[in-house]
């Protein structure tokens, strides 16, 4: 073969190779777009889905295919809550529900992870109120509020006791299984370099046992909204958005019901959010996985 | 002090007769019996043995994280509050902590100040080639990557001995010999006491000054061997006939044990 030929090979092979490389790059561009343009899709139906859902409710209730005694349509659910707020009735009842979940949530699940911890790091005091904490752990919060009405009276307290003992459980429960589920390698390394008392709390227990902290967290939230307004329907009390719903049930306003219902919903999403996005905020090791 | 065959005046670590029995159900176990051991301060010592001979059980009684039953464990010259930093076979390093804040750890909790164990530790993550990595977290890293951290937190403390259980045992082969030469380079600049366990017998050799050979359950002492090449080393060594004679020399100890341990387990 001669010197000339096999150049002009080479030339035609390296261009086919040029438009190899170009057809592979458009088909993998193809592939990328595709996949943007199925996120946005997905993005699309999460939002549309409940908006149509809330048109046809409207729809329905106007047309009175649904009885909208029961169902009243949204826009009207919608005006009666403007109103409420501008009369101040909403805020009435949301301000005493929100110190009620805040303190006694609060507390309790302070209180919760402090002793979580502390059964966790100690065989002693697990294996003292370990068993105790199990058999109290499923009574419902509920049943005992009766008994804290009568040792408290008709006050805030029994109110914010019962979201107290409520989150306590949950979060001493999850912070002991989130000291029990760090990697023993971990506890070693801590112990292999010195880390003793306070700093191997510090830097390895309480570290390593945030993501369980966390997902305890989420659930106590849930039960905590479910416990305050379960003890705002007692009629141990005349404010709260508990109250707000069970009396516009008694007085027959749907549309105040359905108010209390939205906010207390609200209340829960907020707060399940504001977790999430502190969770990634101080547990920067738990992203990208 | 004793009849070792070290002629060191102190010894780094002297072990004396030390026994580890656990219970399973009502039977006694002998992990370790009357196992002794002394290191020459800044020597290279590799353990190898079947498994189940009670090497790590050995090297976790040194660093206190097991207690022994009976026996004497010393080490003279232990200057930093630990006696002696540890080195895992992987999970070892903090997950919650950047790549810089690990090395520092051992610093931190001996008290050193903030300026100086942060400057300690940049330097260490340069030396095993990870200063770009300083902030990162461990699960972004590769295997070979935070065994690297775990071996610089190692060297961060300033610890005149240290004990690697197996420190490069769950990385591939390829990554594991890298290494194996960055660990060489690594202690022959810092000349520590260093006492490892592995199962590699070629990593033995590479690595270490001396060879202790253990049998099967109980661990004892089966051979005490030092490894005749010269230092700096590489894997060059491999292709002299002294090096495949050591070799076969460890597998012909360890064969009939390692068998017995691979059907008994």
């Amino acid at each position: 073969m001669s010197a000339k030929t096999s150049a002009s090979t080479s030339a035609t092979a390296s261009m086919s190779a040029d438009t190899r490389a170009q057809r592979t790059l458009v088909a993998a561009r193809a592939q990328r777009a595709r996949d943007r343009r199925l996120a946005t899709r997905d993005l699309i139906l999460a939002i549309t889905t409940p908006i149509l859902l809330l048109v046809l409710w409207e729809l329905c209730a106007r047309g009175q295919i649904i009885d909208p005694r029961f169902f009243p349509p949204p826009t009207r659910i919608l005006t009666a809550g403007w109103e409420m707020i501008l009369s101040g009735e909403l805020w009435e009842h949301t301000a005493p529900t929100l110190m009620r979940l805040g303190v006694g949530g609060g507390l309790g699940a302070l209180a919760g992870i402090v002793v979580g911890l502390l059964m966790g790091s100690s065989r002693a005091l697990n294996a003292a109120l370990g068993p105790l904490f199990s058999a109290l752990y499923p009574l419902p919060k509920i049943a005992i509020f009766p008994i804290l009405l009568m040792i408290f009276g008709p006050t805030e307290l029994p109110k914010i006791i019962a979201v107290f003992i409520t989150t306590f459980f949950i979060m001493q429960i999850n912070t002991v299984s989130g000291v029990w589920a760090i990697d023993r390698k971990l506890l070693e390394a801590g112990a292999a370099y010195g880390a003793t008392g306070l700093a191997r709390f510090r830097h390895v227990v309480l570290p390593g046992a945030m993501p369980f902290v966390f997902s305890g967290l989420r659930t106590a939230t849930g039960t905590a909204v479910v416990v305050v307004t379960a003890v705002e329907f007692t009629g141990a009390t005349t404010t709260g958005l508990g109250y707000l719903i069970w009396n516009s049930w008694q007085l027959f306003i749907p549309e105040k019901l359905y108010v209390g219902l939205v906010v207390i919903g609200l209340i829960g999403a907020v707060v399940t959010t504001l977790l999430s996005r502190s969770e990634t905020l101080l547990l920067p090791w738990r992203r990208e996985r | 002090m004793h009849a070792t065959p070290s002629v060191a005046p102190v010894d780094a670590v002297v072990a004396e007769d030390v026994s580890k029995v656990f219970f399973s159900g009502t039977d006694p176990v002998w992990a370790l019996e009357d196992f002794s051991l002394s290191l020459e301060p800044g020597s290279f010592t590799c353990i190898v043995g079947p498994s189940g001979c009670g090497k790590s059980t050995f090297l976790r009684i040194l660093g206190g994280l097991e207690e022994r039953t009976v026996g004497s464990v010393t080490m003279p010259e232990a200057s930093s509050p630990i006696p002696a930093a540890f080195v895992f076979q992987e999970h070892g390093v903090f997950p919650w902590m950047t790549v810089l804040e690990n090395v520092a750890f051992g610093l931190r909790m001996s008290g050193t100040g903030k300026t100086e164990r942060l400057g300690i530790a940049r330097d260490w993550l340069e030396r095993v080639r990870l200063a770009d990595f300083a902030d990162s977290y461990p699960h972004q890293l590769s295997g070979g990557m935070r065994q690297r951290v775990a071996i610089a937190r190692a060297f961060a403390t300033g610890s005149s001995v240290l004990l690697m259980d197996e420190p490069l045992g769950a990385l591939d082969a390829q990554t594991r010999m890298l290494m194996q030469e960055e660990l060489i380079a690594l202690w022959e600049a810092e000349r520590k006491t260093v006492l490892m366990v592995t199962h590699d017998i070629d990593e033995a050799i590479i690595l270490s000054d001396r060879v202790i050979v253990m049998s099967g359950r109980p661990g004892t002492l089966r051979e005490d061997i030092t490894v005749p090449f010269d230092r700096p080393r590489s894997f060059d060594i491999e292709r002299d006939p002294a090096y495949s004679a050591l070799r076969a020399r460890i597998w012909e100890l360890l064969r009939e044990d390692a068998r017995t341990a691979e059907e008994t387990a």
